[in-house]
């Protein structure tokens, strides 16, 4: 995928990149570049050359599958019985615990 | 970091030519701010030359520290004759090309420099060493990826190339010019080997890249002891412009 109106050697490449050890890769942002070795270099220097990344992932936007069709995600028909929303669970889970005789179990350590 | 008076001689020359070097093509390298030939490339470009310049910082730091000298004197109070960098930056960075292959005989050759102060005598220096060669190994690798893209290139991007390196050729070898007390350095042990045996090693690595790209090799340095000296117009220029703003209110505290 050629970006609208760009360099037609150009392609452009979505960076991702992790703060820190153990943290979920986040969108960082994009570069253009002609090959992956110097998307590599450009998104090195636009993503961590502050030190603000320790690792990041370089993937061509073309590589990406891209999935946006309305009939796969948004389909027209109500889909309220899908969410969880549908089954207010509190009252029952109460009255199970009640019944089985056993206690709210406490919140897990962060 | 206090720098204990070393003994040995010629430690003030050798810091002196590795800062100035830095200096030089660091702010050289700077005038492509905002008009390289890609907005990434800018910011690549305007990054590495702020790398260049930090080292030259450390480098003129442990300087005053040896001589009891400041920093921002050394590096911007002199003349431009008795700046010590080598003659390979004289050259402007003329095009992409000149500025490709400028900073690829220079990186290359600064490679082989660091790793022969990386075990080195006195720690200050091995110590800051060690530090720099972590960000010339991204440097070096950067312009390596522009040297052979340009190379590959068949038409005006090898052809520009082929013409920088061949301006550039006389003077390519000026980074591994022998110091005037470079017996002590490497007696010492702060350099592990001669000047000439590095720009040896640096031939051999620069001509096996070369030659699949069936580029030319430099030719010897045509006149060694003066690599460091006589800088020309070009550099006249650029000193010019990297110590106007100081020149503009001496003594000012910025």
């Amino acid at each position: 995928m050629k970006a609208d109106g760009g360099d037609p050697t150009l392609d452009v490449w979505e960076v991702f990149r992790q703060e820190k050890d153990g943290d979920p890769m986040r969108h960082g942002g994009s570069v253009m570049a002609p090959d992956a070795e110097l998307a590599t270099h450009y998104a090195r220097e636009m993503y961590g050359r502050r030190q603000e990344s320790v690792r990041l992932w370089v993937v061509r936007r073309a590589d990406i599958l891209d999935l946006e069709d309305p009939d796969l995600l948004q389909p027209p028909l109500d889909r309220s019985f899908k969410k969880p929303g549908g089954y207010v669970m509190r009252e029952k889970l109460a009255a199970a615990r009640e019944a089985a005789g056993q206690e709210k179990p406490k919140a897990r350590a962060r | 970091m206090t720098a204990a008076a070393p003994s040995i001689a010629g430690l003030d020359e050798l810091l002196l030519t590795l800062a100035d070097d830095e200096f030089v093509i660091g702010f050289s390298d700077s005038e492509w701010t905002g008009i390289a030939p890609m907005l990434e490339e800018d910011v690549a470009m305007s990054s590495l030359s702020q790398d260049e310049l930090g080292h030259a910082a450390a480098l003129y730091g442990l300087l005053a520290e040896v001589t009891g000298q400041d920093a921002d004197a050394i590096a911007y109070d002199r003349e431009p004759d008795e700046y010590r960098h080598a003659r390979l930056l004289d050259h402007g960075r003329g095009d992409w090309a000149m500025t490709i292959a400028r900073r690829y005989l220079y990186e290359t050759a600064d490679a082989v420099r660091l790793e022969a102060l990386a075990d080195g005598s006195w720690p200050p220096l091995a110590e800051l060493v060690a530090k720099l060669r972590r960000e010339e190994r991204y440097h070096e690798m950067h312009v390596t990826t522009w040297l052979q893209r340009l190379a590959s290139t068949q038409g005006e991007a090898r052809d520009r190339l082929i013409v920088a390196l061949e301006a550039l050729g006389p003077h390519a070898g000026t980074v591994f010019t022998p110091l005037t007390s470079e017996g002590p350095l490497v007696e010492g042990g702060v350099l592990a080997r001669p000047m000439a045996d590095l720009e040896r090693d640096w031939r051999a690595r620069v001509d096996a890249a070369f030659e699949p790209l069936g580029l030319p090799l430099a030719p010897a340095t045509a006149d060694p002891w003066l690599g460091r000296t006589q800088h020309g117009e070009p550099f006249r220029w650029l000193w010019g412009e990297f110590t106007a703003v100081r020149r503009s209110d001496p003594g000012a505290t910025w």
